[in-house]
């Protein structure tokens, strides 16, 4: 039985959600990819998590012959160095690797009525990333688009199950993006994975990739 | 690539590494370096008056992103999305050579995208 949607909804319901869940971790485990289920104790809620390690670049301004890094800022040096400008009188010398945290849970949003995507992030050594480090961290790509206007505004919100404090993508513009990819898919005669299709355009803005075996491996729920 | 085309045509000459592909495919379309893209607008996304690209194999999906918004002269604030397969939206990072092993047919990689309306 095909799922019930108008075709100009973009709206998924908790059902449709924890299915979608289901089969995207079943090619998780297949692949390795990392994906867990984690279910709130003494309820029937839950989100699918993930934690990577991500390394990044930090490139450092030469001053005088020495290497100056102020650890607080590396991130955010990185921002400025990482962007595509060739600005005379930039130059990167020492190049450092530093290895960031990021954990993301996919959660179902009833107020919204779509997946939501939450993420912390520290250093290894357990520090929490600023918002202004987060913000230096998402992928160029997206980058001005998000300095311009809150496409998928970061904000600090606290984890409606855990309780804990969370960065979250903010699902408000989220009809944008999937309302053309469910409606090609739909007068394809194919029906998608909404999770998959979702996260596989907001990980990337927080350097979660999702590998393309997803788009091909993942079948939408019956 | 030139931030300040004016045309199209500039904006290819600067940039040989995209380059519009003829239907009647040339000897460069046979470099197995370049693949053949065809994009396809979707949603209200402007349609682009030229459909069909011979790309080097190893650019990004960012780097097409931002020649596709440049040809469109999309305003910073709009985002410019891009799907393959109809709807699963590649890594920026993903190299269109890859993408075509995956999803090519007819020895061309359809991409669809839309855009985000500007804010405000």
């Amino acid at each position: 039985m095909a799922a019930e949607r108008n075709p100009a909804s973009c709206y998924l319901d908790e059902r449709t959600f924890r299915l979608c869940c289901q089969l995207f971790l079943q090619h998780s485990e297949t692949i390795q990819d990392g994906w867990s289920w984690e279910q709130i104790k003494g309820t029937d809620e839950g989100f699918m998590k993930k934690t990577l390690l991500i390394p990044v670049k930090s490139s450092v301004l030469h001053k005088q012959h020495e290497c100056s890094m102020q650890d607080e800022n590396m991130v955010t040096d990185d921002t400025q160095a990482n962007v595509e400008d060739e600005t005379a009188g930039v130059q990167a010398v020492c190049e450092i690797h530093a290895v960031l945290r990021y954990e993301y849970h996919v959660l179902y949003s009833f107020s919204y009525q779509i997946p939501v995507l939450y993420f912390r992030a520290s250093t290894l050594d357990g520090r929490p990333l600023s918002l202004e480090e987060v913000w230096g961290n998402v992928h160029p790509n997206y980058r001005q688009r998000l300095q311009q206007g809150p496409w998928d505004t970061l904000t600090q919100q606290d984890h409606p199950l855990l309780g804990q404090p969370f960065f979250m993508l903010h699902p408000c513009r989220t009809e944008e993006f999937m309302k053309p990819a469910l409606d090609l898919a739909q007068a394809e005669n194919k029906r998608v994975n909404y999770i998959v299709t979702w996260l596989s355009v907001v990980g990337p803005v927080i350097r979660l990739d999702v590998p393309l075996s997803y788009s091909t491996e993942v079948s939408a729920p019956d | 690539m030139s931030d300040n085309a004016e045309s199209p045509t500039e904006t290819q000459k600067d940039d040989p590494s995209i380059q519009h592909a003829a239907i009647e495919h040339t000897g460069a379309s046979d470099e197995k370096k370049k693949i053949d893209v065809l994009l396809k607008a979707v949603g209200d996304a402007p349609i682009m008056k030229t459909k069909k690209w011979s790309v080097e194999r190893g650019r990004t999906v960012q780097s097409l992103a931002q020649f596709i918004s440049r040809f469109l002269k999309l305003e910073p604030s709009e985002q410019l999305f891009i799907y393959v397969n109809q709807s699963f939206a590649p890594s920026p990072d993903q190299e269109v050579g890859v993408l075509f092993e995956c999803f090519g047919s007819d020895g061309k990689l359809v991409l669809h995208y839309c855009k985000s309306q500007a804010w405000g």
